[in-house]
């Protein structure tokens, strides 16, 4: 699918993407790609790359994804309490506060800066403390642009910024992976339920709408009080567990209307196996409703995650997060810096979400994209 | 109409089972405390039904198999025989009927082990001329005569007359014979306390219950609503998770006894009396905090709903019908974020900004705006979508090509058009809207339902929790239920569609 177009072909037929040039194949080609290539069309894919690009919104959306995803992907050079680069006691160890070497187990920053050698160096993160680490009582609630904490500290002496930028890690680690889970499961029951029908169909549905009728935020909470070792891994698999409902239904929506088409219909003419019809012909379809589901999935988990931290519910504090922090400003109105820059952060994170979900859904739904929401936004 | 949403009622009770049996999944995750062998300690276990297997029986226990297990273990003098013959003082009167008659059957010397074992049961009957039951030669004949006297009173006939007399026209002496049965009289005694309001028949009744169990409350005649109100759910509660210690399986109870006495049936038996069992914080009834509790849920959740529903409807349907213009733009750039925005944030800086202000009413309005504020944005952008495939319709083209005044347009042809999938949605918002209650409780300090978990969850009452989700999951099918047959009710198509299809899906 993916051939050069020849430059100069006058033929161009199809403009469904506006922009995306789509031409005759090159006659003169070797035989196996010309066949690949034989149709002129354009993919749909392609289209809903072409439009997604084109999607203002999206853009900006994706844009400040990618920087949370920097910033998680970072964090280490941000905020930690072991340097970037150091050379301590004749050795250079390179991302120590990564791999943690065992020569500095015991050592922070400022205790390496108080002894330091003739030949010692270091090369300190921005911030010098790491999101768990806590400070002395006199160090708790510090105002932000205070001596080595920028952002401030929380009610434990614990540095903001730190648990800011590592809470963009726990967020959009935890938001995708349960998210994935979550595709997964409803594409393969909602494709199960609209395939085999029958007794699986009723089975699916009926768990979809058993799941439905129960708030998720409710559930997880009780789920974390119940178990005997809750932990944040508890939380998404909570999550994950009961927030496919949605999708599997669209999925087998989308399954029911496909396999009532001709071009199923013609592939069981033809011989094709159940398996090769669903795999070919049938799935694709999902492809869409799986990509929009995945895109508001990681909103509604990261949203959820941080409803769940900001109550305090007894999840133990092995992780930073941005609901969390803005929780403990519950005890102390004065402190505005804790609900400002998790807040901050956690509203960019789900606008960004939100907007590349809707920007999907708009480019992938055929139906939604000529009439509705292209003319609104662009 | 009427047959559709009797219709829709009735598949939702696959939906509810279904649900129960997630939430009963998911509230059985939690391990029960190991079994220690020490009835006191797996008190806690037992309440949670946590040794009978999950979903089907096959030996299901009664006091009779409960009561020949001990006998075996007491005869056999084997290394549990001290556990067994603690068992047997415990199921105490109840277990006579199935130990006293098969007496013959035991070697002599087995017999005489467990005649001194069930001496402390005679001691509890308050029995006359027992003499020294340590010896087991005088045991065995002082019980073979008890039940050469009394068997007949060791009949479900005779100790129902007994009760209802001892209830009608209490006395001294009638107590003491009831007491003489000792714990076989609970059956009676048991429905006994939780119907008569009579108050000195109800000193007398918990008086033999204590007696006979050794534990729980007396109520005394001068005591408060409260207290009688305690005590009475304290031993509704116990024989609730007790009563196959005394109860014996005849007939047909005993084949359905393989499918009720499971932690499956239990739960759900629970959950459909309304017998949610008692706090694990403050030992109240579940099922009165929760009504005490629910309605200021209630009362925010349906405000928020209502106002929502009131501010997003406009909202949505003006933005689309001027789609495209200035305030279309705005409304939907505003929308978009006040719909990322979290509940929780919003509830927080409401908070702030109100400080100062203690009055409870002003509490709840404020609490109602913050949930407003994301329902009423994910309403109006829904309600924009499906204005928007109703605003270039052929029949608002012709409306319009009729001369009709724009707004009866709008409204009558199109709004009304543009409702229905609104009105689906709206069920699906619910369960949204009532996890919002619970944060926004919390953070204003409401003591509603939301309030109370959060407490249940420091003081780690999971009978509470177990309450609420169940609670929370109906009332969310109710509000499904509700929904589908409110957009039935707009639109007579749907309504014939559903009728015909199972299960009255709406996608």
């Amino acid at each position: 699918m993916k051939s050069d177009p020849p430059p100069h072909d006058a033929s161009v037929t199809i403009d469904l993407a506006r922009r995306k040039r789509v031409t005759r194949p090159d006659l003169g080609a070797p035989l196996g790609v010309a066949t690949r290539v034989a149709a002129p069309y354009v993919t749909m894919t392609r289209i809903a790359i072409g439009r997604l690009a084109r999607h203002r919104f999206a853009r900006a959306g994706a844009l400040v994804l990618a920087c949370l995803a920097l910033i998680a992907i970072f964090a280490d050079l941000t905020a930690s309490d072991l340097p970037i680069v150091c050379r301590w006691r004749g050795s250079v160890y390179v991302l120590p506060n990564v791999v943690r070497p065992a020569a500095l187990a015991g050592l922070d920053v400022d205790a390496m800066r108080r002894e330091a050698g003739p030949d010692d160096w270091l090369v300190s993160a921005l911030v010098a403390h790491g999101p768990l680490e806590k400070g002395a009582p006199d160090e708790a609630l510090r105002p932000p642009l205070s001596a080595g904490h920028p952002l401030g500290t929380d009610t434990l002496g614990r540095d903001v910024l730190a648990r800011v930028v590592y809470g963009a890690r726990t967020a959009l680690v935890g938001g995708l992976s349960a998210s994935a889970v979550i595709v997964f499961i409803g594409v393969v029951l909602g494709a199960l339920a609209g395939f085999a029908g029958g007794v699986v169909d009723s089975l699916v549905t009926r768990a979809v709408e058993a799941l439905t009728a129960i708030p998720t935020l409710i559930l997880v909470l009780v789920v974390v009080a119940t178990s005997p070792h809750p932990t944040t891994g508890t939380l998404l698999w909570t999550i994950a567990l009961t927030r496919w409902t949605e999708l599997a239904r669209l999925v087998r929506a989308e399954v029911l209307a496909a396999l009532g088409t001709e071009y199923v219909a013609a592939a069981r003419a033809l011989g094709t196996s159940p398996v090769r019809i669903l795999w070919r012909h049938v799935m694709p379809n999902a492809v869409g409703p799986a990509i929009v589901a995945a895109a508001f999935g990681v909103a509604s988990v990261v949203l959820l995650e941080a409803a769940v931290n900001f109550l305090h519910v007894g999840l133990p504090d092995t992780t930073a997060s941005w609901g969390e922090a803005m929780g403990e400003a519950r005890a102390h109105p004065e402190a505005w810096w804790l609900v400002a820059f998790p807040g901050a952060a956690l509203l960019a994170a789900l606008v960004a979400l939100n907007l590349v979900g809707d920007a999907a859904r708009d480019a992938l739904d055929p139906r939604l994209s000529g009439v509705v929401d292209t003319s609104v936004r662009e | 109409m009427l047959r559709y949403a009797i219709r829709r009622l009735l598949w939702a009770i696959p939906t509810l089972i279904a649900t129960s049996l997630v939430l009963f999944l998911v509230t059985t995750l939690a391990p029960a405390p190991p079994p220690t062998g020490d009835p006191l300690l797996d008190e806690p276990r037992r309440a949670r039904f946590a040794d009978l297997p999950r979903f089907f029986n096959g030996a299901p226990e009664d006091v009779q198999t409960r009561a020949a297990e001990a006998v075996r273990h007491v005869a056999a003098e084997d290394a549990r025989h001290e556990d067994a013959a603690r068992d047997l003082v415990r199921l105490g009167g109840a277990a006579l009927p199935y130990v006293l008659p098969s007496f013959e059957a035991l070697a002599p010397d087995a017999r005489g082990r467990v005649a001194v074992a069930l001496a402390p049961v005679a001691e509890r009957m308050r029995l006359e001329g027992r003499g020294d039951l340590t010896q087991p030669a005088a045991a065995v004949s002082f019980w073979t005569e008890f039940w050469y006297d009394r068997a007949l009173d060791f009949t479900p006939l005779a100790l129902e007359r007994a009760v209802d007399r001892l209830v009608n026209h209490g006395s001294d002496l009638r107590e003491s014979d009831l007491v003489a049965l000792d714990t076989y009289a609970l059956s009676a005694v048991m429905p006994a306390l939780a119907s008569t309001t009579d108050r000195v028949a109800l000193e007398r009744l918990s008086r033999l219950a204590q007696h006979a169990t050794e534990r729980g409350p007396v109520i005394s005649p001068d005591a408060s609503p409260r207290q009688l109100r305690l005590a009475r759910a304290d031993w509704s509660e116990w024989w609730f998770v007790h009563d196959d210690d005394f109860v014996a399986l005849v007939g047909a109870d005993r084949g359905l006894a393989m499918v009720t006495e499971t932690r499956y049936a239990r739960w759900l038996e629970r959950a459909a009396y309304g017998q949610l069992g008692l706090s694990l914080v403050d030992g109240e009834p579940i099922a009165d905090k929760l009504r005490a509790r629910a309605p200021l849920t209630a009362l925010i959740c349906a405000l928020a709903m209502l106002l929502s529903w009131m501010a997003a409807v406009p909202l949505g349907a003006l933005a689309a019908w001027r789609h495209g213009r200035a305030f279309d733009l705005a409304s939907s750039a505003v929308l978009f974020v006040l719909y990322a925005t979290p509940t929780f944030a919003v509830a927080e800086v409401l908070r702030r900004a109100a400080t100062g202000t203690s009055v409870s009413g002003s509490r709840v309005a404020l609490a109602v705006a913050a949930l407003v504020v994301g329902s009423m944005a994910t309403l109006a952008r829904w309600q924009r979508t499906a204005m928007l495939d109703v605003v270039r319709a052929d029949f608002v083209r012709t409306a319009r090509a009729k001369g009709l005044p724009e707004w009866r347009v709008a409204v009558l042809h199109a709004l009304r058009n543009a409702l229905m999938p609104t009105v689906t949605l709206a069920g699906l918002h619910l369960p949204v809207l009532l996890g919002g209650t619970f944060v926004v409780e919390e953070v204003f300090g409401l003591p509603g339902v939301g309030f109370e978990t959060l407490r249940a969850i420091e003081g780690h009452d999971t009978a509470w929790l177990m309450a609420v989700v169940l609670a929370s999951a109906v009332a969310v099918t109710a509000g499904l239920v509700l929904s589908d047959v409110a957009y039935s009710g707009l639109d007579p198509r749907v309504r014939e569609v559903l009728a015909r299809r199972q299960g009255g899906r709406t996608s």
